[in-house]
């Protein structure tokens, strides 16, 4: 039979290619929802793209979204100005009671987070090194917003654990083993990146949306980071050029829209767009906001002390702050919208002018130039409708004011990331501030613990004393 | 249906037969001979295979076992058949030849063994395949076909993780070998063609277990269902077969021409209860409280006492898990054809209500078609199976866990509806509390249809040697949405209408050629077969959550939603290739070898490493064929050694884990790097090896087999632990770990009592297994140093070591075992194993006359835990027994300490507890009409039955299942009761 024949040979024919098996067939595609590192960086449109993953990102990291595990929260926890409405939430309460330990949760997504971050900005930035086909322009410019994302992320690192390991590529088998670098390193590496950044940047125009980092979103940071180095007058130098730019910054006289999205006064905001969720108003209203149909579940509220120190015609204290009568607390109200899927009004608020005015008083003062401080801080005080210095205390002292500006940073900045804590760490009041309230207090206590898990998987690590 | 991938297949092969039926022309001196073929009780025996020695030609019996063959004078006639012992007939010039076939020596013979790409018997067998028939499965009121191997099988351990329809259970074949979870499924097939054992995600209430890829298969329809053990029977599925392989084979045609029916109805429940605090009990308790951390009562903190009724009583577990599920089944099987075409059409419905208070259902719908045709000179075959399924699951959609509100719930709560109806916000909200049902009104719909088809060809291209095909494609598609209206939450929070959609689908197909060898030469005959298989996996998942919808009745509409949020669409494409062989000799049905290997390659791998060797050696000797045995040794009836050892893989890893690269973000937008690649990862190794004896006494009325092994599974693949700073947590990687599993499986079966009216079957498994971590270099430093300690099984929980109430504070105390004064892992040496020191079952079946009565309990020894309802002075009703001064639970408080304290204790050894059960797993009672009555009512066979489901659990455990021994809330084996009639036409 004829057929016959032809099944037989045809089928010696699939078994023969079946056993000759080609080591091609196995090359599967690419899945629609993966692109090849390579590929990403082969045209300005996706390269583009993934400098707006790291943006989105910085809204679903822990350590910057702004949600219980953000620096505002946890730094806030950890100075006197934020306390804990339910004190069974025990990570955060240990913050509070500077009792942390290794194995914290809050503590360990803070820090990996943040490495996840800096790992996206090394990954941009070779990425971009290996690129060909990128328009040189664009290039440059995401360099410079990667490179400050990375100083700034290191900024918060080196500030809340001081020796941290200083990873600056994506090499896993390295990296997986790298030791702590001193604290020297880490800053020399956060402003020399910050001026790459600088000159990288330079000549961009500032966009309409405030939550794309531009070169004067460097020169604030690099001005502060000057402060904490005590480097008076380049930190001098550097806010006062953020704050020539008013045509660009400038306070803003109502004090309910200083938080809005692309508020004047914002030189850097992040778009809680950014996390694709449901609640897409930020993650700073939801947690500082008491809820108002459950109240039990809210976690945080505003010190007494804090609330205290502002006086009662202080418009930050009216606008900024409100009453809960049934829990009978004070919780911020800087972000007016708890959530709300409606469209997106508020941004969450990285750096605003007004902590630039702040950085140069201090400069200025530490400077000698106790006059100029005194017109800067005035500045923020007379947006807050309260007693100029000039006015009131025009012959102040030098260490006078320094406390006054400090005074000054807490009432303007509270629930921002973390600047109370911070700014009692560098000026060495820590223990001033908060020993009396924390009664196992160390001096060890002012830098968080390295993560259990860290130094389980990183033999090179050392846990900092005290832990 | 919607998938007529039939006609393709049909109409090919439709026109391939007609040219094979034209019959051969008769030669001169040639008659046509015919006859009946029939066993030792003079039932025809259709499908025997009835040869001309010595030439090709031959012919297969017919459904009344009769056949026609064309003969010379002198010929002599072979008839076989499996498990029958064949027989040799000299036509002597006869016009009819009827001939009786005995049973092979032994039943052992008489059970043929799929065991993938060949059959073998019971007998013959030299790896380990432990096999359970349709029969003792099909009545069980069950959705996922190997929830019914629950008791029935040595070294297979079963769990289902929920009580809701649909969910998959964990199938555990001799312990688990891989370090990943995710890397322990079996390999599934069915018919011949592989199944994805991956439970498909969901975003409903099953969503931590996931759905059950088999659930859409009607249990009704599975002929038989095989699970391959040991490396002999596995090593042919190569890389895949590491965790064991389960074939599911489907009924097909054969027997009698008839419908048969069978419908069954009955009632699901919850087994087992609680004891939990009275009102009385609780609110003294709270009370107490208060007085013992000398903390005023206000209405925040004690709202149970000071805002709600003080007499309010509601038994929150009858009010949430008191209800009844109504099963429903029916069964419709029609089968018949001719000579050398049979077919089987089936259809089948199941429907399971909801336990819970609230009205879901589960359906399914199932139709299959089996086609079963061969040439008239047997040289050709074809075999077409056809399995659909669709099935709908109502489930809530969102993760409201009945189980632990029943239990935690203060006795006194409010009301949670509304007369209307609708939740009950504001008594709740008085006490700053959610109503604890809020998402009830969240529904999740879940449609998943399966289509699974085979084709199998075969020619006979010269005498011995066939040429086979499998072709197999499946097409698994699910659709769920969840529909999150309004009224579920709390109007005060301005609710939306949200819904959310997610897609799945499935595609597989496959191509196996192969080549069968058979040759007899004197007393070796060999058994050769090599084979390659091409297969390719597609699995494309779409999920997208839709916004303020303006009505309810819009919810699901996504051109109706304000908003799209959350879009994420994934696909993958996995693809396979190898080539297999297996070569078995057997010298005088006394002397066994079988050797099987198989080259895979693997898409899951970087290139380099992506093809690997695997392969086994079995052997077997039955001894009581020695003469020496036979002589001496007469109530030995049976017996045999065997032995195998061999390697299989392991390529269960997420597809493209080599690939560097970027995935969009949440935010609109964005690029972001998901994980760290390693290019240099490659399979997972397991070694297994086996040896074994089974013994058949008394003419092997009583069987006997014992089974000895030891796997070990190394180059495990783990996501390598690395610190944060690298910007993840883990990167696969293969690591020198090594996970050992050994154990002994007893199987015995014995025939009682053997009469013609009244017979007494038993049959009784017991497995032992023992899993230990060999080693793994560096585990301290990894992320496991929490999770596994070299030495133990890595079914472990470590714990603190509990020291009875702290006699100053009144709260539980755990040792501080470095004495640091913190409590943290370094505290937690307590080693807890988990993991079954032995389970099994026992079936019994007696049948008196038309009555049979079967039952099959099924006992596992182990150690459980009991982490809740003890913490007493919280808002929380608990364990009746912390009333009572003696039991070990007496810290009553409720300050952060002692939350503390009592957080500990659950994590320490105070919660270990027996949790070994005994278990009325099924219970089958049927009465058959008897035959002369039916005679008149044109029907052959009418039976009543009623099938029982869990009716009866001994156990020490506090907990609600023991089957489920941690925590002691959750349950699964639902108690059934149905009732049925079966009539076949």
């Amino acid at each position: 039979m004829k057929i016959v024949d032809k099944i037989k040979q045809l089928s010696l024919v699939v078994v023969l290619v079946c056993i000759s098996s080609c080591q091609d067939w196995l090359e599967v595609e690419e899945p629609d929802h993966k692109l090849v590192s390579s590929e990403v960086f082969a045209s300005d449109e996706t390269a583009e793209s993934a400098m707006r993953g790291i943006y989105n990102q910085l809204y679903q990291a822990s350590y910057s979204a702004g949600w219980l595990g953000s620096v505002s929260v946890l730094g806030g926890l950890s100075s006197d100005n934020l306390a804990l409405i339910n004190t069974n939430a025990l990570d955060l309460l240990q913050f509070q009671q500077h009792s942390l330990l290794p194995d914290n949760t809050y503590n360990e997504s803070l820090w990996r987070s943040a490495y996840n971050i800096i790992y996206m900005t090394n990954s941009l930035l070779e990425g971009i090194q290996q690129a060909n086909n990128l328009s040189p322009e664009l290039a440059t410019r995401l360099q410079g917003e990667a490179t400050f994302i990375r100083a700034f992320t290191y900024f918060y690192l080196t500030n809340l654990y001081e020796e941290v390991p200083l990873v600056l590529t994506t090499d896993y088998e390295t990296n997986a083993l790298l030791e702590a670098s001193t604290t020297t390193r880490i800053q020399e590496q956060i402003v020399n990146d910050l001026e790459m950044s600088i000159s990288q940047l330079e000549g961009n125009a500032v966009v309409e949306e405030r939550t794309q980092v531009n070169a004067y979103t460097a020169k604030a940071l690099l001005a502060r980071v000057h402060l904490y180095l005590e480097n008076w007058e380049l930190a001098e130098q550097y806010s006062s050029e953020v704050i020539a730019q008013s045509g660009t910054y400038s306070l803003l006289t109502d004090m309910n829209e200083v938080f809005l999205a692309n508020s004047q006064e914002a030189i850097w905001q992040l778009s809680p767009k950014g996390a694709g969720t449901v609640t897409t108003n930020t993650n700073e209203g939801s947690v500082f906001i008491i809820n108002p149909y459950f109240p039990s579940l809210s976690y945080v509220k505003l010190t007494e002390e804090l609330v205290n120190a502002m006086g009662a015609e202080d418009k930050r204290k009216l606008n900024w702050v409100n009453y809960h009568e049934e829990l009978e607390v004070y919780y911020a109200y800087k972000y007016k919208i708890q959530n709300s899927s409606a469209e997106v009004t508020e941004y969450s608020m990285v750096m605003r002018l007004a902590e630039q005015y702040l950085i140069r008083a201090e400069a200025r003062a530490r400077q000698n130039n106790l006059q100029g401080a005194v017109a800067d801080i005035d500045h923020i005080k007379e947006r807050a409708g309260v007693a100029l210095l000039a006015d009131s205390n025009s012959g102040i002292s030098q260490q006078a004011l320094l406390e006054e500006i400090l005074i000054e940073r807490r009432k303007e900045l509270f629930t921002e990331w973390g600047h109370r804590w911070l700014d009692a760490k560098r000026t060495g009041k820590a223990n001033e501030f908060f020993a009396a309230e924390s009664p196992g207090w160390q001096e060890t206590d002012l830098r968080y613990p390295i993560p259990a898990k860290e130094l389980l998987s990183n033999p090179n690590l050392i846990q900092h004393p005290g832990y | 249906m919607k998938n007529f991938y039939t006609p393709v297949y049909g109409a090919g092969l439709f026109m391939l037969l007609c040219y094979l039926y034209s019959g051969q022309a008769f030669g001169q001196n040639t008659y046509l001979l015919n006859g009946t073929v029939t066993d030792t009780t003079g039932q025809a025996i259709p499908g025997v295979h009835v040869q001309r020695l010595g030439t090709q030609q031959g012919t297969t019996t017919n459904f009344e076992g009769q056949y026609s063959l064309a003969v010379q004078t002198s010929d002599s006639l072979a008839f076989t058949y499996l498990g029958l012992a064949p027989k040799r007939v000299a036509v002597s010039g006869r016009q009819e030849l009827n001939v009786q076939l005995k049973p092979d020596q032994e039943a052992l013979a008489a059970v043929v063994i799929n065991a993938g790409y060949y059959s073998t018997t019971e007998r013959e067998r030299t790896g380990n395949i432990a096999r359970v028939s349709g029969k003792d499965i099909e009545l069980q009121p069950l959705v996922s076909p190997l929830q019914a191997l629950q008791g029935r099988m040595a070294g297979v351990e079963i769990t289902t993780n929920s009580a809701t329809p649909g969910a998959a259970p964990t199938i555990r074949i001799r312990g688990q070998n891989s370090l990943r979870q995710e890397g322990n499924y079996p390999l599934y097939i069915i018919d011949g063609v592989p199944i994805n054992s991956t439970p498909v995600e969901s975003n409903s209430s099953l969503g931590f277990a996931g759905i059950d890829p088999l659930s859409t298969l009607n249990l009704s329809n599975i002929e038989s269902i095989e699970v391959l053990k040991d490396a002999d029977a596995t090593a042919i599925y190569g890389s895949r077969g590491a965790n064991g392989v389960i074939l599911i084979t489907t009924k097909k045609g054969k027997g009698q021409k008839g419908i048969q029916a069978r419908i069954y109805s009955g009632l699901a429940s919850v087994p087992n209860k609680l004891d939990l605090l009275s009102t009385k009990e609780y609110l003294r308790l709270r009370q107490q409280a208060f007085t013992n951390d000398d903390v005023e009562p206000d209405e925040t903190n004690a709202y149970d006492l000071l805002l709600w009724d003080q007499n309010k009583e509601t038994d929150w577990q009858e009010e949430f898990l008191g209800g009844t599920g109504a099963i429903t089944d029916v069964n419709i099987a029609a089968q018949g054809g001719n000579d050398q075409t049979h077919f089987r059409l089936n259809g089948a419905f199941h429907q399971q209500g909801s336990i819970y208070p609230v009205d879901l259902q589960y359906q399914k719908f199932t139709g299959g078609f089996n086609l079963d045709h061969h040439a008239k000179d047997n040289k050709f075959q074809l075999n077409l199976a056809l399995n659909y399924g669709v099935d709908e699951n109502e489930l809530l959609g969102d993760g409201i866990n009945f189980g632990l509100k029943a239990f935690q719930l203060p006795p006194n709560a409010p009301e949670l509806y509304l007369e209307d109806g609708s939740l009950n916000w504001e008594a709740w909200s008085e006490a700053g509390l959610t109503n604890p049902l809020e998402g009830i009104f969240n529904s999740s719909t879940t449609q998943a249809r399966n289509l699974i088809t085979n084709l199998n060809l075969s020619y006979e291209l010269v005498d011995g040697l066939e040429l086979k095909t499998n072709l197999g494609f499946t097409d698994y598609r699910s659709d769920e949405l969840v529909k999150m209206p309004k009224r579920s939450y709390n109007p005060a929070g301005t609710p939306l209408h949200t819904s959310l959609t997610t897609k799945s689908q499935r595609k597989s197909w496959i191509i196996e050629p192969q080549l069968h060898y058979t040759k007899q030469w004197g007393k070796l005959n060999l058994q050769a077969l090599v084979g390659g298989t091409f297969q390719e996996n597609q699995y494309d998942t779409f999920s997208v959550q839709g916004n303020n919808y303006i009505s309810e009745a819009l919810i699901g509409n996504l051109g109706a939603a304000e908003s799209l949020l959350n879009a994420r669409a994934r696909n993958t494409d996995y693809r396979y290739e190898a080539v297999f062989s297996r070569l078995g000799l057997n010298w005088d049905k006394k002397y066994y070898l079988n050797l099987t290997g198989r080259r895979d390659g693997s898409s899951r791998f970087a290139e380099g490493n992506r093809f690997a060797n695997f392969g086994a050696i079995g052997a077997a000797w039955i001894f009581t064929e020695e003469a020496f045995f036979k002589d001496r040794l007469h109530w030995l009836s049976f017996g045999k050694l065997r032995g195998s050892y061999g390697t299989t893989g392991n390529d269960q890893i997420p597809d493209y884990g080599y690939l560097d690269a970027y995935e969009a973000t949440m935010g609109p937008g964005g690029l972001y790097p998901t994980g760290l690649a390693n290019p240099n990862y490659s399979w997972e190794v397991n070694k297994k090896a086996e040896a074994g004896v089974q013994l058949g006494f008394v003419k092997s009325r009583i069987d006997v087999g014992v089974s000895v092994y030891r796997n070990r599974s190394s180059n495990q693949l783990v996501g390598y632990p690395l610190p944060g700073i690298t910007g993840f947590t883990s990167v696969q990687a293969n690591l020198p770990a090594t996970v050992e599993n050994r154990g002994v499986e007893i199987e015995f079966s014995s025939e009682n009592i053997r009469h013609e009216d009244f017979r007494w079957e038993t049959s009784f498994n017991i497995s032992f297994p023992k899993n230990e971590l060999l080693r793994y270099p560096g585990l301290e430093e990894s992320p496991y140093a929490d999770r596994y300690r070299v030495g133990h099984p890595l079914n472990i929980g470590l714990l603190y070591a509990y020291q009875g109430i702290d006699e100053a504070t009144g709260y539980y105390q755990v040792k501080d075992q470095n004495g640091d004064e913190v409590y943290d892992q370094e505290d937690r040496q307590v080693i807890f194993d988990r993991s079954r020191a032995y389970f099994g079952g026992l079936n019994n079946s007696f049948r008196y006359k038309g009555f049979s009565f079967q039952f099959l309990f099924q006992f596992v020894k182990q150690k459980g835990s009991f982490t809740g309802l003890f913490n007493t002075g919280f808002p929380q009703n608990q364990l009746d027994e912390v009333r009572d001064d003696s039991s070990p639970y007496t810290q009553v408080s409720q300050t952060p300490e002692a939350s503390q304290a009592y957080a500990r204790a659950t994590e320490s050894d105070l919660v270990i507890e027996d949790a070994s059960f005994l278990r009325l797993k099924t219970l089958n009672l049927s009465y058959s009409l008897p035959t002369r009555w039916l005679e008149s009512l044109s029907l052959s066979e009418v039976t009543f039955f009623m099938t029982g489901q869990n009716l009866l659990t001994i156990t020490p455990y506090k907990g609600m299942d023991p089957a489920i021994p941690n925590g002691g809330t959750a349950f699964s084996g639902l108690r059934t009761l149905t009732t049925g009639v079966q009539l076949n036409f």
